[in-house]
């Protein structure tokens, strides 16, 4: 009996093993798996990361499919601005199978290349049409209210969603943004023309500039360095002035005898004007000359 | 016991016959027991895995990634995990260090080239196919690139959210291409709201900045999962355009000098007037004082003076005035002396006068 016993489970352990293998299957965490019933496809998406139960083989059938976001790059192509600016332009999308079950009928066995391509058409489509509607300023400028960068991208990020909704291809649209852009090769030498007779001006204003602005720097320097100095003059006139008016104090003492006052003023004078290499001709009413008058007279001198 | 005692019966034949295929069975039985245990054994030890170092490893039960954020990725190492298909192990190859550089900005260069340190040589034109350029603001074309290094945060988006591809692998390159793509339109971007020159040369480290910036904000709005540790920019002229860009860095820092040499002309100018201007003020002050000393001195003398003057004014004038001219007199160069006319009658003087008062002669009649 007890071998018995040992027998069941054994072969009760393979028949569940093996009623496992045909009745369930695994949804792994970056799966979504379609169950189809005679190849109808359930209304349902199991996205779930789990074990589920189905019917073997031929009732039911299961289609996994990755429902981790793709990238996706679309060829860099030539677009028309609204300016008639020639851009070439690339952009990036993440996109994935947001719902399996209408992804897979539209799609050849769920063709991931073929989802792409119908991807690349739309994408090509929604970039003509929105880039055509904005100028190039819109593109590159340094002024951020004016640069449109960001709207365009999710302009043509919108267009293309509002096509996979109303396809209802079961794509969703994670993100996407311009990976690349670019002047025709031959609008790239004629920008490097522009660009270096630029630099060729800058040289020029650079020197240009320093000069001017060194004389502007020079000349007003010396110009307040003038106002400096004849405010200085001014000054010093004005404490001259001081000095005078407070020497006027002392008027008073000399008005107390002006007579002896204007005396000593000429003896100043006088000493003052002969201080030296003058010629003096006197007569002999000059003191001290005066003294030859009253000698006796000398005979003649002719 | 009793057994024995039947051991020559034609039974005991028979017996010996199924007790041989008893022995068998029993026999076989142990083998599958053993066979079963072994089973067992190898089931379970099957469930033994190694880690490798440049590798992690994640355990799908039903499915299902085990252990929640960093706890998930099992690290170098043995492992065990229960039996396919209860559990399944996904192995991410992993390197400590996640970088990527961005594509679409740069020319084309080779890895061997950009160790040299050398260039392609420039042709007249880019080739958009195969150079990569950016436009920046002032519709200039640069070069521009950056570098971002990151990690994984949170795992289970990282790997399980972003495929490379439709293999139903596990890795990190989908994540790693979101990540370059971000650093792709943070370039494309933010050179499109910066002038050229701000980009090389005046405001580097706002376009770096801004560039960090955007890099950060497509990451965390695409939730990937990674978390950005540090992003190099680099950026450069045109090869094309290297020699007049440099001709206007040259220029500029010429300017520069030219203006700072005017400003510390300038420093010197306005020091000198000051220092004159105050020697002008100081001397006038001291003239002053000098003057109203000198006045002051002479009040003085005047006050004492005055009392022997009004004694006998006459008398002090003259003394005062024969004292004045015998220290007068010695001073002047020529004295003459002209008595009067015996006849009275006027002299008549005539007088040359030269630049050289040496030469002067009078002339008497």
């Amino acid at each position: 009996m007890k071998k018995n016993l040992i027998t069941i489970i054994v072969a009760a352990v393979l028949v569940v093993i093996f009623a496992l293998l045909l009745f369930t299957f695994q949804v792994r965490q970056s799966e979504v798996a379609v169950l189809t019933t005679f190849g109808k496809p359930a209304d349902k998406n199991l996205d779930q990361p789990n074990l589920y139960f189905k019917w073997p083989w031929p009732i039911q059938q299961v289609y996994r499919f990755d429902q981790r976001t793709q990238n996706f790059e679309d060829k860099f192509s030539e677009n028309l601005t609204a300016d008639g600016t020639m851009l070439l332009t690339s952009v990036y999308v993440g996109w994935r199978i947001s719902d399996a079950k209408e992804f897979f009928p539209k799609f050849a066995g769920g063709s991931v290349l073929a989802a792409q391509r119908q991807l690349e058409q739309m994408l090509r489509s929604a970039k003509a049409a929105v880039i055509g509607k904005h100028n190039l300023a819109d593109f590159v400028n340094s002024d951020p209210a004016q640069l449109k960068f960001a709207a365009i991208e999710s302009e043509i990020k919108a267009a293309v969603q509002t096509e996979l909704a109303t396809h209802n291809y079961g794509i969703s649209l994670e993100f996407l943004g311009v990976k690349k852009l670019g002047l025709p090769e031959a609008v790239t030498q004629t920008v490097f023309d522009r660009m270096k007779s630029e630099r060729t001006k800058y040289i020029s204003e650079a020197q240009f500039k320093g000069e001017a602005e060194a004389t502007k720097i020079k000349s007003a320097a010396e110009r307040q360095a003038a106002d400096v100095i004849a405010n200085a003059q001014a000054a010093a006139t004005r404490i001259e002035g001081e000095g005078v008016a407070e020497a006027a104090k002392t008027l008073s003492v000399f008005q107390q005898n002006p007579e002896l006052a204007i005396f000593q003023l000429q003896l100043e004078a006088l000493k003052a004007s002969l201080n030296q290499k003058a010629t003096l001709i006197f007569d002999e009413r000059t003191p001290p000359f005066d003294l030859f008058r009253t000698l006796p007279a000398n005979p003649a001198t002719k | 016991m009793s057994d024995h005692d039947h051991k020559h019966s034609p039974v005991e034949a028979q017996d010996a016959g199924s007790q041989a295929l008893a022995e068998a069975l029993r026999s076989s039985f142990v083998i599958v027991k053993f066979a079963m245990v072994a089973l067992i054994f190898i089931i379970l030890g099957a469930g033994f895995f190694t880690v490798g170092p440049q590798e992690k490893a994640v355990i799908l039960r039903f499915g299902k990634p085990q252990g929640e954020g960093q706890k998930m990725l099992l690290n170098a190492g043995l492992h065990w995990s229960l039996p396919y298909p209860i559990d399944e192990v996904v192995r991410i190859p992993i390197s400590e260090i996640q970088k990527v550089t961005s594509t679409v900005g740069w020319y084309a260069t080779t890895p061997e080239m950009e160790l040299a340190g050398t260039e392609p040589p420039a042709g007249p034109s880019l080739n958009p196919q195969i150079d990569g350029y950016v436009l920046t603001a002032d519709r200039n074309i640069i070069h521009a690139r950056a570098t971002v290094s990151y990690h994984i945060d949170d795992p289970r988006t990282a790997i399980f959210n972003f495929a490379s591809g439709t293999n139903h692998q596990f890795n990190l390159a989908g994540v790693s291409n979101a990540v370059q793509n971000a650093a792709n339109n943070a370039i494309i971007i933010t050179a499109a709201r910066f002038n050229v020159d701000d980009i090389l040369t005046r405001d580097i480290a706002a376009f770096q900045d801004a560039v960090r910036q955007r890099v950060n904000e497509l990451v965390e709005t695409a939730r990937l999962g990674v978390v950005i540790d540090q992003c190099q920019v680099q950026s450069v002229a045109p090869r094309q355009l290297k020699d007049v860009f440099a001709q206007v860095t040259t220029a500029r820092q010429n300017r520069d000098k030219v203006i700072n040499e005017a400003l510390s002309e300038q420093n010197r100018i306005l020091s000198q007037a000051g220092a004159q201007a105050a020697s002008i003020t100081n001397a006038a002050e001291s003239a002053r004082t000098r003057f109203v000393t000198s006045v002051m001195s002479d009040a003085e003398a005047f006050a004492k003076l005055k009392p022997e003057y009004e004694k006998n004014p006459k008398l002090f004038s003259e003394m005062e005035l024969a004292k004045t001219m015998s220290v007068v007199l010695p001073n002047v160069q020529d004295k003459i002396y002209l008595p009067q006319r015996a006849d009275g009658k006027p002299r008549e003087l005539r007088l040359q006068l030269n630049r050289e008062p040496q030469q002067q002669k009078s002339a008497g009649q």
